[in-house]
């Protein structure tokens, strides 16, 4: 969907700027017919000079033919000197026609008896038409130096409105501001190929959408001379990202591309602000996240410390100290603490994924020795199980965030034990692949439907039949995720009444080779 | 019998409730301060063996707390974690502590803690008297735990005299990471190398000329540390 921005200038801002030459614009009718008229005046001067001279030099001072051609040289220098091209040579052939008449004999005639004044004739009209086109060559010059000058003042202006542009407001519109105000071009529309946006002043035309569209896709130039219309594609490295149109206007190549060069560079400019505004923006919202949960674990684990500090200073009191009845009561309480403190640990793991604030902590550890600091952490766990750890210490050693693979291993041992009769044993083992360690965990529990293997790894599900035991639901999402951020996954092969077995690879540390 | 006086810093009138009831229990004496400016000043005041310090505390927090206390003093600091992420672990380690504690914690973890950093450092072996170790413009003091490198005199909490003492009764050899937890830290520990990591760290940066460059405490790859005694 194509959305068009009106933008209303102005009628000072349209409206040529009174006292300065419009050299920018294109001329009208009105302005051509003034500059025939003031041709015709300045023409008629320098024949009416010409006559002047004329006239002192055969009634008022009578001279002879050498000093009246030599005067006739004089007057046609200072007539190419004041006016252009048109009126010196106006002048030079006048001067040679009156230099004739009036002073070659036979005089009073356009006849030369002599050829030697012949000669003489055609070094005058020579001479004065080579210092005509010399001095209306300076003339130009000197016009065009300044017309450039003008443009670069323009476009220099221009790329200092640009730097102010308010980066918090869209930015094409206020280009476009920008260019009708500075550049004094009175018709401007900016179409932007990203977001097809058309952001415009004036140029009303109806077909100028898609003739801008046009240009953009094509990457071509398109001048309409009847209508003064300019339609230039805005490049980027080459890359068109816009297109700009105008009319009213003539500029040089070299002053239109560094236009359009100060068009793309502001784009870009406002682009780039945008995204670094929108990533500072992400990162205080993660990072505000990430300290709410910390406070949440924090006011959480709080009164759990307490509670935990108690009932585990009583159950490890010797057991002549509370009657088996208190003992059991307190030991209730402490596994509900232990309940209560995974949850919130779990939750708040979750969370921590899920919202995108945690990153990974890549360090280099050997596998054995993350398998046994998971194993440490669920001591008072599996003190009565039997855990068979087939990991040797020779595999190599890889590059993860250990404190989350331990994370990984504690939640797949602990779904592990929740699932599988105490009496059986629960195996860790590894294989060494081509980059990676995996490491197995293989239970023989009851093993897992074929339906319901897809499921267990979303967020609290649980096994149909395995509602009363205690869980919370979030350990295997957990597991998945923090493998996914390491750009591995977990395997699960598991058939009903066969037991499971979930894996996952380490990514070998480069540099170590495997032994 | 005392087992020795704890000073319990911690914003949580209910931990610091249990902490003193259960401490106390256990033959220590405790005293307790809300925050970490009030427990910078009772260690002004009364000298104390050991400090439980909350990470997480209003005002000043636990970290600069340790800093602080790190500064002026070597007395044995154990931290109170929520979080159990390795980077925190490092940071309190950094800070200056010298064992940590994720909470909600047991009490007899706690415990343990307590005795393995108040626990006396293993002596040389075979009785060596501690005699000054001069080396490249190192000046080991053992006896008073002083070290003056190029006129920069820093001394050595109990732990990293510990370290130190253990490495210097065997230099040259490479001492693998679990020899050194259970020796320095006690037999529950082993497989902690971020302690490790941080204590050889501190240690390099008061006894290496330059720390970035050890001459002395070199890292085996793979293996552990060596102590490199210069023949």
């Amino acid at each position: 969907m194509t959305s068009v921005k009106e933008l209303r200038v102005s009628e000072d801002l349209v409206a040529a700027p009174m006292g300065k030459q419009p050299y920018l614009a294109f001329p009208t009718t009105r302005d051509v017919l003034r500059k025939y008229f003031r041709l015709v005046l300045r023409a008629s001067a320098s024949l009416a000079f010409i006559s002047a001279i004329t006239f002192v030099l055969t009634r008022a001072i009578p001279v002879n033919p050498t000093t009246a051609g030599f005067l006739y040289l004089v007057a046609v220098l200072l007539t190419a000197t004041k006016g252009g091209l048109v009126e010196s040579t106006i002048s030079s052939v006048a001067a040679m026609l009156c230099f004739n008449y009036f002073f070659f004999p036979p005089v009073g005639t356009f006849t030369i008896a002599e050829p030697q004044n012949w000669v003489a004739l055609f070094a005058f009209l020579a001479t004065s038409l080579t210092a005509s086109q010399l001095s209306a060559r300076v003339k130009r010059r000197a016009q065009e130096a300044e017309e450039r000058r003008g443009e670069v003042e323009r476009l220099y202006a221009l790329s200092r409105a640009l730097l102010l542009i308010d980066t918090s407001q869209p930015s094409a519109n206020q280009i476009v501001q920008q260019i009708v105000q500075t550049c004094e071009i009175p018709e401007v529309a900016l179409y932007l190929r990203g977001t097809g946006e058309l952001h415009r002043a004036g140029l009303e035309d109806k077909d100028i959408e898609s003739r801008l569209h046009e240009s953009a896709v094509r990457s071509a130039m398109l001048k309409d001379e009847e209508t003064n219309l300019v339609i230039t594609p805005v490049r980027l490295g080459g890359e068109p990202i816009g297109t700009l149109a105008f009319r009213g206007a003539t500029y040089s190549d070299a002053a239109l591309q560094s236009l359009l060069n100060l068009v793309a560079i502001a784009l870009e400019r406002a682009n780039s602000q945008n995204t670094v505004m929108k990533a500072e923006v992400a990162r205080q919202s993660e990072e505000l996240k990430s300290t709410l949960l910390d406070a949440i674990a924090h006011e959480f684990k709080t009164p759990l410390t307490s509670i935990k500090a108690v009932t585990t200073d009583l159950l490890s009191a010797s057991p002549s100290r509370l009657q088996h009845c208190d003992q059991e009561l307190i030991s209730i309480a402490d596994e509900s603490a232990d309940r209560l403190s995974k949850l919130v640990t779990d939750a708040i793991q979750l969370a921590r994924i899920e919202g995108g604030t945690f990153k990974l902590n890549l360090g280099v550890h050997f596998p054995a020795s993350l398998v046994k600091s998971a194993l440490r952490q669920m001591k008072p766990v599996i003190e009565e199980r039997k855990i068979d750890v087939q990991v040797p210490e020779f595999l190599p050693p890889v590059r993860v965030d250990a404190g989350l693979i331990q994370v990984v291993l504690t939640h797949l041992l602990d779904n592990a034990l929740r699932y599988s009769p105490p009496a059986n044993s629960i195996i860790i083992c590894s294989r060494l692949a081509d980059d990676k360690v995996i490491i197995y965990l293989v239970d023989q529990g009851q093993g897992i439907k074929p339906e319901e293997q897809a499921q267990i790894f979303e967020k609290f599900y649980r096994g149909k039949n395995e509602r009363h035991l205690q869980g919370t639901g979030m350990g295997l999402a957990i597991a998945r995720e923090i493998m996914r951020a390491h750009g591995e996954d977990i395997e699960l092969t598991s058939a009903p009444g066969k037991g499971s077995e979930f894996s996952f690879g380490l990514p070998i540390a480069p540099g170590s080779t495997a032994q | 019998m005392s087992g020795g006086r704890v000073l319990v810093i911690d914003d949580d009138p209910q931990i610091r409730r249990v902490m003193r009831s259960t401490l106390t229990a256990h033959g220590y004496q405790v005293n307790d301060a809300r925050s970490g400016e009030e427990g910078l000043q009772e260690l002004r005041n009364s000298s104390y063996n050991l400090v439980l310090l909350d990470m997480n505390m209003p005002g000043m927090g636990g970290m600069e707390t340790c800093r602080l206390i790190r500064a002026s003093s070597e007395i044995a600091i154990i931290m109170l974690t929520v979080n159990n992420t390795e980077r925190q672990k490092v940071d309190a380690l950094d800070a200056g502590a010298d064992d940590y504690i994720t909470k909600p914690f047991s009490t007899p973890e706690l415990l343990a803690r307590i005795r393995a950093s108040l626990r006396r450092m293993p002596q040389l072996p075979g009785g060596a008297d501690l005699q000054p170790l001069m080396a490249h413009g190192v000046n080991i003091n053992l006896s008073s735990r002083e070290i003056t490198v190029r006129d920069r005199t820093s001394r050595l909490t109990a732990r990293e005299f510990g370290l130190l003492t253990y490495f210097l009764a065997r230099p040259n050899k490479t001492i693998s990471h679990r020899e050194l937890l259970q020796a320095v830290w006690g037999p529950d520990y082993g497989d902690e190398l971020e302690y490790l990591r941080v204590f050889v760290n501190r240690l390099r940066k008061k006894i290496e000329p330059e720390p970035s460059k050890p001459i002395f405490l070199v890292t085996d790859a793979w293996a552990g540390y060596r102590f490199h005694l210069p023949k």
